[in-house]
This record gives C-alpha cells, sequence and structure tokens, in this order.
C-alpha cells in the first residue's frame, strides 16, 4: 500500500462514485430484520437527533433534527444485544453508522462523509462520534454512555469474514492500529491506520479505522470478546478506485496480547492526540475541536522527495559519519536515537581480516586502526580507503561496525555484523536512492564469512533470515525523553508506535522490514520508512540484554547521515501470528 | 507568600523620604503594624496636634498606597505564573512593557512584540515551557528563598520583586526522525527538564496598570526531573550560543 498510486478523486467523482450506496450496503450474510417496522429517536450528546423509521430491512427514512424525512436504503446487523445498521444519505456524501445496545437504549453514532474539510483528500472517509441513547416515550434518558477506551490496547484479533477475508487486527495503540490483509493483499505487510476504540461492556468494543495514508477507506465492526464474532461495514474506494460499501460478519480468534505500560488507573475515555487542547481564555470554554478532528500521520505527504542528483550534490556538500550532528535524522545524543548508545567496542582494534559474501564478487579486506577508523579494500585493489567506523559488541565476541563508503555515488554504507567466534557474518548494504526516489535508502543482506586468524569459518552455515521475531512486541528507549514500541507484524514488515507521556502507546506508522538470526536470542533488524522518509533503522536486538544497538542512515536536503542507535528494550509481549505468513496458496479472497 | 516586616520608619520624621523607598512586608501583618503604630504616634503627640496628625495620616497613605501597589505587583506575578502554568503565552507577552526585557538562560530578549513574544510565543510554546511543578527531589530551595519579595518606588511609579520559581522548562526536539515527529503529533516530542530559582523583576506603572519591565529568570538548579519521580539528577543545559536570528528562537544579545 506504501507504493499503491491513489487517484485524487475530485468531489464530483466521488458523488457519482457514492450513487449506489442509495440503495444499502451489500452484505454476504442475511441481513437483519430486527428493525423492521419500528421507529428510534436517537438523541446524541454534542450531536443532531436521528428519527428512524424502518419500512423493510433495507429502507429506512430518517429524519435529522426535526428536518424534512428523507428515505435511504440500509443495512442491519445484530450481534448479542447490539444492532448496527448503516447507510448513506442519497445525493450526499454523508450518512449515519449507528450501534444501538438493546439492553441498555445507549447508542453511538459514527457521522460519516466524504470530501471533507479534515482530509487532505476527498476519497478519505471522515467521521465525528456521538454517544447517546433511544430516546423512550415515558422514560428518563440514561445517564451513561458508551465511551472511548483503552481496554482494547494490545490486543491482537484474527478474523475471517462472510466475504472471505481474512485480516489480522492488531491494537497497539489507544489512537491506531495495525492490519494485515492476509487474502486481499500478496504480500504479508501491515500497515497502520488511526483508529477509535469504543466501549458498550466488558466484553462488546466497537472500532474503527481509516487508512487515512492509503485509500481513505473505512472498516468498523462491533466485536464481541466472549463469542470472538464481529458485524461490520466498509466504506470507501480501494486502490482501483472502486466502491466498496458493504456490511459483514466474522469470526476470530484473539491472538495474544501487548503489556499496556499505561497507568492503571488511566481507562482511556478522554485520551487525544493532537498536542495539549486548545487552551480557553480565562472565563471562557475550550472552543471544540473541528467536525471530524482526528489523529492522523500523514508521512507519505510532508516528505519532499528528491532526486537522485539533488541527494548526491547533498552527499557531496555534507556525509556525516557519527558526528552527532543535531539535524541529521538519526543523530546521536540525548534527544534523538542514540541516547542510550553501548559504549563502543574495540574488539576489533589492530585486526585485519577479510569478509567474504556469498554472490556479492570479490572480497573486502580490512584492517582496524583504532576504535574510530579502519581502512578497507576490495580484494584485489592496491589502493586501502581510509573510513570512520564506530562498533559495538552487541553479544559475547559479536561485533557490529559501521561505516559509510565514502566518495560512493549513489551514497552507500555498510552495517556488518562479525561473529569473532565462527566466522559468520552478515552485511546490510544500503545506499541511497530507490526505483521510487533519490532519499530513500535501498538495502539488502548479504550472508557470508569472515577469514582471519584463529578463525575457521563454516563453509555452509550462514546467518540467516528468521520468523522467530514475528509477532512480537518491544519497547525501545532511545533516551528518557523518547520511546517508541516496535511490534514486529510480519516476517516482512513491522510498525512503530511512540508511548505517551503517560505511557500510553499513541501515533504509530509501519514499514517493511527484514530480520536475521545471528545467534539464539540476537538478531539484525532492519527498516526503511519506505514511501515516506525513506530513512534507515538497522539494529541488532539482543534478548538477553534487552539492549539494542545499531545504525540509522539517511538522506536529504541537508545531506546523508550514519549514526549511531542504541536502546534499552522491555519485553511486552506478543502475538501467536507466524501461522498466517509464508508462502501458501492462495484462495479467491476478495 | 510573602514576609519580612516593614522597614523600621521613625514615625515621628516629619519630612517623607526623598529618593527611593521601599515597603517590604507581610500583607495584613504589614499593615496592622502600619495602623498600630499610627494610633500609638497620634496618642502621644501634643505639640502640634494638627501638624503631626497630618503628616501621620499622608505617611499612612502613602504606606497603605504602597501597600496597595505591593499587592497588585504580588497579583501581576500571580497572574504571569498562572498564565505561564496554563500555556498562555500571548497573554503573558502583553503584561510587558514595549521596551520590555527578560533574561532567559544566558540570553537578552528586548522588546515586547520582538524578542519577548518570540522567547515566549515561540520558544517556551514550542516547549511547554512555564508549568508549576514542585521542585526536584535534593533540589529543594534553602525555605528563606522562598520568600516573595516587593519593594514599590516612593513615587509609586516602579517596583521590583523577587519571586522563587519551580517549573518545568522544555524545547524542542529538532531531530527530523520520524519519531519526533510522531511524538510532536500527540503533543510531545519535547526534552523536558526541571529548573528553580528566582525570578527578578522591575516593574513601572504604565497610566494605573503595572508592568513587566524587566524579568531575569535566576535558575540556581537544573535537574532531570519530571513529577512522580523521587530522585532527581543535575544536568548542564547549555546557554545560548547564538542569536537571533542565526537561532530562531535566540535572544537578541548574550548576556
Amino acid at each position: 500500500m506504501h507504493r499503491f498510486k491513489y487517484t485524487k478523486l475530485t468531489r464530483e467523482q466521488v458523488d457519482a462514485k457514492l450513487a449506489p450506496t442509495a440503495e444499502g450496503p451489500e452484505c454476504a450474510s442475511e441481513l437483519s430484520d430486527a428493525l423492521v417496522g419500528k421507529s428510534l429517536k436517537i438523541v446524541n450528546d454534542n450531536g443532531p437527533t436521528l428519527e428512524y423509521s424502518f419500512r423493510s430491512k433495507n429502507r429506512l427514512t430518517l429524519s435529522e433534527d426535526g428536518g424534512a424525512s428523507v428515505e435511504a436504503g440500509y443495512g442491519a446487523l445484530t450481534l448479542k444485544q447490539m444492532v448496527f445498521f448503516s447507510h448513506l444519505i442519497p445525493k450526499t456524501q454523508k450518512g449515519y453508522n449507528v450501534y444501538v445496545d438493546l439492553d441498555t437504549n445507549l447508542t453511538t453514532v459514527f457521522e460519516v462523509w466524504f470530501s471533507g474539510s479534515q482530509a487532505p483528500d476527498e476519497r478519505e472517509v471522515q467521521r465525528e462520534i456521538y454517544f447517546g441513547y433511544v430516546d423512550v416515550a415515558g422514560q428518563e434518558a440514561p445517564e451513561e454512555r458508551h465511551h472511548k477506551t483503552n481496554r482494547l490496547e494490545g490486543t491482537g484479533i484474527y478474523w475471517k469474514q462472510d466475504t472471505g477475508i481474512e485480516t489480522l487486527d492488531l491494537f497497539p495503540s489507544v489512537a491506531s492500529s495495525n492490519f494485515v490483509e492476509l487474502t486481499r493483499h500478496a504480500d504479508d505487510l501491515s500497515f497502520c491506520a488511526p483508529s477509535d476504540y469504543i466501549m458498550v461492556d466488558d466484553n462488546i468494543f466497537i472500532y474503527e479505522r481509516t487508512e487515512c495514508e492509503f485509500s481513505g477507506i473505512m472498516t468498523m465492526y462491533v466485536i464481541d470478546l466472549f463469542t470472538e464474532t464481529q458485524a461490520g461495514m466498509r466504506l470507501g474506494f480501494n486502490e482501483h478506485d472502486e466502491l466498496e460499501y458493504y456490511m459483514f460478519r466474522g469470526t476470530g480468534e484473539v491472538v495474544g496480547n501487548l503489556t499496556s505500560l499505561a497507568p492503571f488507573d488511566e481507562h482511556g475515555e478522554n485520551i487525544s492526540l493532537g498536542g495539549a487542547p486548545k487552551k480557553a481564555k480565562p472565563g471562557q470554554e475550550p472552543a471544540p475541536p473541528p467536525k471530524g478532528q482526528r489523529y492522523a500521520y500523514r508521512p507519505g505527504r510532508t516528505f519532499r522527495n528528491m532526486t537522485e542528483e539533488e541527494v548526491h550534490q547533498a552527499a557531496e556538500k555534507s556525509t556525516r559519519t557519527f558526528t552527532g550532528d543535531a539535524n541529521t535524522p538519526q543523530e546521536q545524543g540525548g534527544g534523538g536515537m542514540g541516547g542510550n548508545s553501548l559504549p563502543f567496542s574495540d574488539l576489533l582494534v589492530g585486526k585485519e581480516f577479510t569478509l567474504r559474501y556469498d554472490n556479492e564478487g570479490p572480497g573486502w579486506n580490512y584492517k582496524i586502526v583504532d576504535l574510530y577508523n579502519l581502512e578497507w579494500r576490495t580484494e584485489g585493489d592496491t589502493q586501502w580507503q581510509k573510513e570512520t567506523y564506530r562498533a559495538f559488541e552487541a553479544d559475547e565476541k559479536l561485533v557490529f561496525f559501521a561505516h559509510i563508503v565514502s566518495g560512493s555515488r549513489p551514497r552507500a554504507c555498510r552495517r556488518i555484523a562479525l561473529d569473532l567466534t565462527n566466522g559468520l557474518t552478515t552485511c546490510i548494504l544500503s545506499q541511497m536512492g530507490t526505483e521510487y526516489y533519490g532519499n530513500e535508502v535501498s538495502y539488502r543482506a548479504v550472508f557470508g564469512a569472515a577469514e582471519m586468524e584463529g578463525i575457521n569459518a563454516p563453509r555452509y552455515v550462514r546467518h540467516e533470515f528468521t520468523d522467530e521475531l514475528v509477532g512480537r512486541g518491544f519497547t525501545r528507549s532511545y533516551s528518557d525523553s523518547m520511546t517508541s514500541m516496535h511490534l514486529y507484524t510480519t516476517l516482512h514488515s513491522s510498525s512503530w508506535t511512540i508511548y505517551m507521556g503517560d505511557q500510553t502507546l499513541g501515533a504509530q506508522w509501519c514499514a517493511p522490514a527484514i530480520y536475521v538470526k545471528l545467534r539464539p536470542g540476537v538478531y539484525i533488524f532492519d527498516l526503511v520508512e519506505e514511501g515516506c522518509n525513506g530513512a534507515e533503522t538497522c539494529i541488532i536486538e539482543n534478548e538477553k540484554t534487552k539492549r539494542a544497538c545499531g545504525f540509522g542512515f539517511s538522506g536529504g536536503e541537508r545531506g546523508v547521515g550514519l549514526n549511531t542507535i542504541g536502546a534499552i528494550a522491555r519485553d511486552i509481549g506478543g502475538y501467536d501470528i507466524k501461522r498466517f505468513f509464508g508462502p501458501k496458496m492462495r484462495g479467491k479472497g476478495a | 507568600m510573602t514576609t519580612l516586616k516593614p522597614k523600621a520608619e521613625s514615625v515621628k520624621s516629619p519630612k517623607p523620604d526623598s529618593g527611593r523607598r521601599s515597603f517590604i512586608w507581610k500583607t495584613g501583618a504589614a499593615m496592622s503594624a502600619v495602623l498600630a503604630s499610627a494610633v500609638a504616634g497620634v496618642s502621644k503627640s501634643g505639640i502640634d496636634p494638627d501638624a503631626g496628625l497630618k503628616d501621620r495620616i499622608d505617611r499612612l497613605s502613602n504606606q497603605i498606597a504602597g501597600m496597595e501597589d505591593a499587592n497588585a505587583i504580588r497579583r501581576l506575578h500571580q497572574v504571569y505564573e498562572s498564565l505561564l502554568d496554563r500555556g498562555m503565552y500571548e497573554e503573558i507577552v502583553d503584561m510587558f512593557t514595549d521596551d520590555g526585557e527578560v533574561i532567559f538562560n544566558g540570553g537578552l530578549f528586548s522588546g515586547k512584540n520582538g524578542g519577548i513574544r518570540r522567547l515566549y510565543c515561540e520558544r517556551f510554546k514550542s516547549g511547554l515551557t512555564g508549568k508549576k511543578i514542585g521542585p526536584a527531589p535534593g533540589f529543594e530551595p534553602d525555605p528563606s528563598r522562598q520568600l516573595d519579595i516587593v519593594e514599590v518606588s516612593t513615587d509609586r511609579r516602579t517596583a521590583t520583586g523577587q519571586f522563587p520559581f519551580s517549573l518545568q522548562v522544555g524545547i524542542p526536539m529538532t531531530e527530523d526522525s520520524s519519531l519526533v515527529e510522531m511524538a510532536r503529533l500527540q503533543g510531545e516530542g519535547i526534552l523536558k527538564w526541571w529548573e528553580g530559582g528566582v525570578h527578578e523583576a522591575s516593574y513601572i506603572k504604565v497610566g494605573n496598570i503595572w508592568k513587566i519591565k524587566r524579568l531575569e529568570y535566576g535558575v540556581t538548579s537544573k535537574a532531570d526531573f519530571k513529577p512522580g519521580r523521587v530522585y532527581a539528577r543535575q544536568i548542564d543545559i547549555p546557554a545560548f550560543s547564538k542569536t537571533y536570528p542565526a537561532d530562531p528562537t535566540g535572544p537578541d544579545k548574550l548576556v
């Protein structure tokens, strides 16, 4: 999805594409007749009063705030005491998705619309959530309400819908979620979407996500955790600009949990991302947020893509290696990603060796001069090239070192894991630029062995890609001021989520990644923030020490930088999801 | 909170003080003391009761007016602290005179609509600086330094004040990494620490309204403390090394 080119649909195109919604959503399962013949007056706090009459199981009339009645197609599904119905209003770009709790008469209403001011694209579905109740003649309005919650923070669920579509929906944040399209997409990649979590009762919740930086499509459903079932709706335009508006049922399985580190007295009812609330002048109430406002990280839109030539010129002006310059993206120091770096290792100092990687041409000769400087050459060359380097001891006699390849075009760097006990080595070879743009890092792992005094390296055994980390979550405290959580969502991707001040998980993003096993419990994790800022994070993580060390590589207008990364980790659990990935015969799916 | 008794002044002094005279006191207690001494003075006087009484009444009127000014300064500072605590930086700027000055972290910020606006509405705002928090453990100030002191000039047009502070200071992380960008999205991405010390301020009356003429953050301690922690470590925050515009939120002058 990072690479899909989504069409900028115009308002008129959206209008035309929405015409079929007048008939209501489709559904592979039979729609419910639970509301047929009934009338509901839904009173929303801070929202419109909605008066519904349901003439059949797919036609209703609606009056908003006492206005004229309009007729629309709709669909309804039930899940335990919940009735969920969805409709759009014909000849408009808006509609309502209404969850009614028949036990309590409490309601949650999602007003949804296209072409609104809170989104950069007309195609992106927007929403405003209203909590309220069904007005029953002769009864007082209930005091309770459904409310936002952090109770799903950490939960992960596998779903199979009645459409045949399978997904993994992981909830590692109170405002975002990860999802893996197990059937819609061929690659095992995960993605993130701004999300809402609403609590109905201790086992029933409402979830909504909008794929804001991608197609803008919305998925929402009510979940019963007791029976691991769902009933929901999907609305929007897919990557082919086709309208998707359907309701679904699904069955699933809770696949695990990540431990929340939020305070025990934090229930998530009022968590709001997007900075501090607007300040009120003395004696005044703060202004309400704009309708539809939500947290949405949109890195693809704010990043300036550069050409190969532009990046090269920037690199010629400035290629920073371990300088600690605060202006480099992956800077070292207290506020960046190197505040908790390991000490530099002198294990290589004075050594000479050759690294030979499978299918990677001639070997590389190295002479390590001191703690910060080395010389290298391609085997057969006569000239040695000097480089600044840094090395960490990631595990016993397992060194991770990195250096820029000075003068290279595009600017390249090597991150080399070298096991001094067996000679095995893995190099992550990276360079600026991809087929998409110049300031996105491209990378690959090569495996090989070292030739050095005292080591008899194996001929066949190599480090290898691994799925051992899949599903697991670890905090990464780069400094006392910056902690994120890595979730290893699939064999080929990961997400990271930023902790808020009270250690609730908030803003989230995702990227393709690779995982290499060096030793039991010691892995290389490498990701590039594809489709946005193009920066690479390459670390070795050691489960025994709960420490990560490594290097960041990135480029932009300020030049190219290679810097150190260090983090302290906590293992916060994970999901049993490995079984869903890997090459397999694919069904029809979507 | 205020303290100290009024400076000892002879009630028999026939002339008002020339030049600067200070009023330093604890509100309430000071008022009682003044009234008590006035009553005593009246009852013991006998030579020229009318002249003496008039002098004393004038002096008392001046003293009471001075106390009112001192209280007005305290209220002004309370408002300042409250606005800072609530992040209402624009409103703070309006509390300064047009030619006001602030000294902060080795930099002089000059002019209400220049340096002072830059300091509060850009630097402080971006770092959410100013939230009132308790002192860092191990860095509690000497109780005698926790006193408010206000001195009002005789002509009641100017005043000085000292007020202890204990607050959170922050600067936004400057990196371009996605982690920082995402943290900014949720109102964070800020390096925060604690600072304690004494505000030293001078005030001037503009019309009938007191304004801040000069405010100096006299920092005595900086620590890596945030509320909830039971320990803190002293930290060293470098003073400004560049002025505006080289530093977009920097001072007009290094001091």
